[in-house]
């Protein structure tokens, strides 16, 4: 147990960039259509929806690189809980029928990221070792 | 920082159960058709469905309350690299198209459960304490 928790601050990072770079992608496939149009948006994008793409893609970079993680963290957390109440429960109760658990799982992965900061790898632990 | 940092074994466990919770859903929906069946899932589950199923709903459950964590995350976050590879990576490589995004999210976190453990909130803990 003591050799695996040794690593936790390390794969804590490893999550933190997989995430980033995952949400990063939402983000250019709603503003920049890349690698494909989101499916089914309209070619002006609402206000809504390009508000939510530069939160993903700014946000994702920094959350990637690790500068500022615990308040840009808070920030695609709350953004994540806007849009599953908005977007998929109306639709459905359940996650699955709603297709929302992507959004649930950002939210609470993000959340996480606020109160167990970067981990080990990351800017803002380079920061505070050079101050 | 401090007092955020306190909260991050509780805000885990979170993290934790909620994601094993939209685990199990997977498995429900594979296996007992609740709340709808799989889309595009022929009848009689293939074998491998149908062990990942069982996974995702004996898995989800352990997870769920924390009991034997880390074992069961990291073959949990093995099923997801699985599936990640078989399912989705051979249709794109970007994530954003072959819809595997969900799948990365699971295996890492899952993986990180490996590490970091079930946090304040679960069996495991609660068995520690008694000890």
């Amino acid at each position: 147990m003591e050799s695996l928790n040794t690593w936790a601050p390390r794969v804590l990072s490893l999550l933190r960039i997989v995430a980033a770079l995952l949400f990063i992608e939402n983000g250019t496939v709603k503003l920049f259509h890349f690698p494909v149009g989101e499916p089914g948006a309209p070619a002006a994008l609402p206000m809504i929806d390009l508000i939510a793409g530069w939160l993903e893609f700014a946000g994702g970079i920094l959350l990637a690189l690790g500068v500022w993680t615990r308040p840009v963290a808070f920030i695609l957390s709350g953004e994540m809980a806007v849009a599953y109440f908005m977007d998929h429960f109306p639709k459905s109760f359940w996650p699955i029928v709603n297709q929302g658990d992507n959004a649930i799982l950002y939210c609470w992965v993000f959340f996480f990221l606020v109160f167990a900061g970067p981990g080990a790898w990351s800017l803002d632990a380079v920061l505070r070792r050079r101050p | 920082m401090g007092n955020l940092n306190v909260w991050a074994p509780r805000v885990l466990s979170l993290l934790r159960i909620a994601a094993a919770l939209l685990f199990i859903e997977h498995g429900t929906m594979k296996l007992i058709h609740f709340p709808i069946a799989q889309p595009g899932a022929p009848t009689p589950l293939p074998t491998i469905e149908l062990i990942a199923a069982c996974l995702e709903i004996g898995g989800g459950v352990l997870l769920a309350l924390g009991l034997f964590t880390r074992p069961v995350a990291f073959i949990l976050a093995g099923e997801m690299a699985v599936a990640y590879f078989t399912a989705h990576f051979p249709q794109s490589p970007w994530p954003g198209v072959n819809q595997g995004g969900e799948a990365i999210l699971y295996c890492w976190v899952f993986f990180y459960l490996v590490f970091a453990g079930g946090g304040a909130w679960s069996l495991d803990a609660a068995m520690v304490k008694r000890r």
